[in-house]
């Protein structure tokens, strides 16, 4: 009866799991093993890490991962200050990062068991956050740009003034990111995007003011939603999201705004309070395997730093606007550093004008 | 007679002892439980809304009134009375829309009750996401509604439905329709049949029957439902956020925003606590003024 | 002549007597809210067979996302994980809600409107709030993040809501009730779970049905009380999200309301009809 297999085959995959998955693998020669305890608590991204990654790391070493996910970076670090969870590796972005290392709360990384670490494109290393990749390698990069969808919007869109125009009244999707929003402003002002004080919101506080009433809706975890149902034409979006529309339908073109705007770089670290560092390095040096790092571009269409995996790509991966835009259009681009405490200011001067826009 | 309280000579509620050391015992669990998960968590939440916080958003515990000082600021507070609007205005709709539904299942025999009643939990034990944009694929564009609307002539062009006050208010409505239903249900289900008949007996139309007659005998059940939907829904952000698109932001988004974003989780709990604090005192209020009522009835 | 009425306007317009024209309206309003209901549920499971992994737009039958759904290890663990985390909770929070409804009902305690109020806290207070305070609370007790945690988080926000249907349910019961069974010899407890029991059954059930629910689908209090191994559902799903919704889980969905529907109809069909029940 169809219950019966039904609950049979929700069984199996129990019984599985509680038995720890997977055959027991044989250490290859070129993994060195680690003397902890073969266990690794992973707090990373949802649907950042495949499966298939994390199977292949337990199969080949022994080691069990077990995954926890989070969907923003305050959420992971609510949960990992709080002291609740154990965990060995964290996938923060590069802003996170610079605050985690401020106050301490990262395990040095020990580069002579990262030997897979020179894949990693040079413009990747090294990067301002983390200087000499003392805590972090980065694992997955990516924009925010600007995607239009050309069967809607005949006009040439170039940057963010073309966006935030009265003809694209009520058919415009942004990231629901204040700090976002807000070093928008402040490239298309000229004032640099990490420059965040009171005197700079007050500023582009009139440009936002004209920005906003624009905007149909706000959407920082599924903004390809509304473009591909056709309730907006064009938005201000991770490249990430515009490459899958891509995929799909190619009428959806990427553009990096010629003002500027936020490259964005998610890393791997070890918190301070890690009980398996070690295994979390082998588990680091696996992710910069060339052909394990391409698996994980097979997945997710993001910018892949890691320059050996880069060329196995295929053709049609590389070709991908928002997945690899051109080269002089990247140099626009910058990180964020972490704002600390303003970061409420800056929420507070969007929502505000959000909250009286209507 | 059903919707009164029942009052000894001493004013008393009719069955209502006083509690000996049985009792007590019967009822430690629950007070346990408050306790031990609703008080303290609590008090920890009021001690947050009275910290300061660090350049990551943690809690440094020294005293500042700053965050509740913060609270009164007009933007909060329109946000806040928009959040209410948006409740008050599911709870409407959903007493209007579930009341005859509930009736019917509460009237119907009892094992089709049984089973319309499951049935209307049923979709909400799907994934709320997924819910949501079936919702949304509906409503959207180039969805289905505005598909069968054009084909079928009824509109010139796409109607624009989604993240509008009208897709955030069906959102709700659409999740909490189920709060509404059941307590009404339960409150139906125990109407005699001999008050209904002689509702109509007595030549009354159907609409003085249920006015006079019906919808008082229910009313506990309509306060509860209206309770468990008005309540929550305040506070609620997922629903408000992915119907309304964000332009609308509610309290719960600000909230959530504090912890998140905002990296200020003293000024988050201090909404919160000014929030329960609200509910807190109406409750109370609204309860002294029902109970004296009661007892000069 | 026949003296027959006159054959006015009236007479012919007259409508349907009082209780027809009711269950008329209503049945039709009821067929019209489980329409409104089901209508995405409905869509959803359409989407399950559909070709197309974004699952807006029909591109052929298929029925490929149920057999990767089965290989879905991960998936179906955190499935599993809600259904067990979601039934034991319910079953908690029905017994402290029904508990403690019936306690406050039947006797006077001192600190009574205090209760009352706080057990509305859960219930007011915003996700996140509970959640972080509860993580708190957690890592004083020094309580490892697991099922206990997570079960002890739903049944706290889930209980308000058994407990308020319940007290709706008690409001204006016949006190006579409980009097009378004891009259006739039973004692205090016998008197509760003869007649009393019985009698709230509806509210129970309705209770039991909320707080599934609310349990199965909650994300936010979870991700700040769980552990790794208690991963639910909802956890895997809002993640989803970024990538697109995966139509594994319109298939799982539609799995599990066919299960549902399966248990309900089969037991009730099986159930002999009890003639002591009210019609």
């Amino acid at each position: 009866m169809k219950t019966i297999r039904n609950l049979i085959l929700t069984l199996v995959p129990i019984a599985l799991v509680a038995c720890g998955g997977g055959s027991q693998p044989s250490p290859s020669a070129s993994t060195p093993s680690s003397s902890e305890e073969k266990k690794l608590n992973l707090f990373c991204w949802s649907e950042y890490i495949p499966q298939n990654v994390i199977d292949g790391f337990t199969r080949e070493t022994g080691i069990k991962v077990a995954v926890e996910n989070y969907s923003s970076n305050e959420e992971m670090l609510s949960k990992l200050l709080a002291g609740g969870g154990k965990y060995d590796l964290i996938q923060p972005s590069e802003y996170t990062i610079q605050a985690l290392i401020k106050a301490d709360q990262l395990h040095p990384l020990n580069q002579t068991a990262l030997p897979n670490f020179v894949h990693i494109a040079p413009e990747f290393r090294n990067m301002s956050y983390d200087l000499g990749n003392k805590f972090s390698v980065p694992y997955m990069a990516g924009f925010v740009g600007i995607c239009v969808n050309m069967d809607k919007v005949k006009t040439p869109v170039k940057g963010f003034l073309d966006v935030f125009t009265p003809a694209h009244k009520g058919r415009i999707v942004v990231l629901d990111d204040a700090r976002e929003i807000v070093s928008w402003a402040l490239e298309v002002e000229k004032l640099g995007l990490n420059s965040v004080n009171a005197e700079n919101l007050k500023k582009i506080e009139p440009l936002l003011k004209k920005w906003l009433p624009l905007v149909k809706v706000y959407d920082s975890d599924s903004p390809k939603t509304s473009l591909k149902n056709g309730d907006v034409d064009l938005g201000v979006i991770w490249s990430g999201e515009a490459a899958l529309l891509y995929q799909e339908n190619k009428k959806f073109a990427f553009v990096l705004p010629s003002e500027g705007s936020h490259l964005f770089v998610d890393n791997l670290a070890i918190p301070k309070t890690s009980t398996h560092p070690q295994n979390a390095h082998l588990f680091i040096n696996y992710i910069l395997r060339p052909e394990v790092s391409k698996l994980i571009s097979d997945a997710f269409p993001y910018y892949n730093p890691n320059l050996a995996a880069r060329k196995l790509l295929s053709p049609e991966q590389l070709s991908n606007p928002a997945s690899y835009p051109l080269a002089e259009d990247i140099t626009r681009m910058e990180t964020f550093t972490d704002l600390g405490k303003e970061s409420a200011s800056v929420d507070e001067l969007v929502t505000q004008i959000k909250a009286s826009g209507k | 007679m059903a919707g009164t309280t029942w009052l000894d000579r001493r004013g008393t509620q009719l069955g209502c002892r006083r509690a000996g050391w049985s009792a007590w015992l019967l009822l430690a669990p629950l007070l346990v439980w408050l306790g031990l998960f609703v008080l303290l968590p609590t008090i920890l939440l009021v001690v947050t809304s009275f910290s300061h916080r660090d350049e990551l958003g943690r809690v440094v515990y020294s005293f500042t009134t700053e965050n509740y000082l913060r609270c009164f600021d007009p933007t909060w507070l329109s946000i806040f009375w928009n959040s209410i609007l948006y409740a008050l205005a599911a709870t409407v709709i959903c007493v209007i829309v579930g009341y005859p539904a509930a009736y019917t299942i509460g009237r119907a025999g009892p094992k089709n009750r049984r089973i319309l009643l499951t049935l209307v939990m049923i979709p909400f034990w799907t994934s709320f996401l997924i819910r949501t944009y079936a919702w949304i694929s509906i409503l959207s564009q180039e969805g289905l509604a505005n598909s069968l609307l054009l084909s079928a002539h009824i509109i010139p062009g796409p109607l624009s439905m989604m993240y509008t006050p009208f897709s955030i208010v069906l959102g709700l409505v659409y999740n909490y329709l189920p709060f509404m239903i059941l307590p009404i249900y339960t409150s139906v289900e125990k109407l005699d049949n001999s008050l209904v008949e002689a509702a109509y007996d007595l030549g009354a139309g159907p609409l003085r029957a249920f006015s006079r007659v019906i919808i008082p005998l229910t009313q506990p059940g309509i306060a509860a439902g209206a309770l468990l939907v008005f309540v929550p829904a305040i506070a609620m952000y997922a629903i408000t956020t992915l119907m309304g698109g964000g332009s609308n932001p509610t309290i719960g988004e600000v909230i959530q925003n504090q912890f998140t974003r905002a990296r200020n989780q003293p000024f988050g709990a201090a909404l919160g606590v000014l929030l329960m604090l609200l509910f807190l005192v109406s409750f109370l209020v609204l309860g002294r003024k029902k109970n004296s009522s009661a007892s000069s009835a | 002549m026949i003296d027959s009425a006159p054959l006015t306007r009236e007479h012919f317009f007259r409508l349907p007597d009082g209780p027809r024209l009711v269950r008329w309206f209503c049945g039709s309003w009821t067929t019209l809210v489980f329409g409104f209901l089901y209508l995405p549920i409905i869509l959803l499971v359409l989407f399950s067979f559909n070709e197309s992994k974004s699952g807006f737009t029909w591109e052929g039958f298929t029925t490929k996302w149920y057999g990767e759904l089965f290989q879905n290890r991960v998936l179906l663990h955190a499935f599993v994980n809600s259904l067990l985390i979601g039934l034991v909770s319910t079953i908690l929070a029905t017994v402290l809600g029904t508990l403690g409804a019936w306690m406050l009902y039947r006797y006077r305690f001192p600190v009574h409107r205090l209760m009352e109020a706080f057990i509305f806290v859960p219930m007011i207070m915003p996700e996140i709030l509970m959640g972080v305070s509860l993580l708190v609370l957690f890592v004083i007790l020094s309580l490892p993040l697991s099922y206990l945690t997570v079960i002890i988080a739903h049944v706290t926000f889930t209980f308000p809501f058994v407990l308020v249907g319940m007290q709706a349910r008690l409001q204006g019961m016949d006190p006579s009730l409980e009097e009378a069974a004891m009259d006739l010899g039973a004692t205090p407890r016998q008197a509760f779970f003869r007649v009393i029991f019985p009698y709230l059954m509806p509210a129970i059930a309705s209770g039991a049905l909320l707080a599934f629910s609310l349990s199965l689908d909650d994300y936010i209090v979870t991700v700040f009380v769980t552990g790794a191994e208690s991963q639910t559902l909802p956890l895997k799903v809002f993640g989803m999200v970024r990538v697109g919704l995966n139509p594994q889980l319109n298939a799982l969905s539609a799995l599990g309301i066919v299960l549902t529907m399966i248990l309900v109809f089969g037991s009730e069909s099986l159930k002999p009809s009890n003639p002591r029940e009210k019609p």
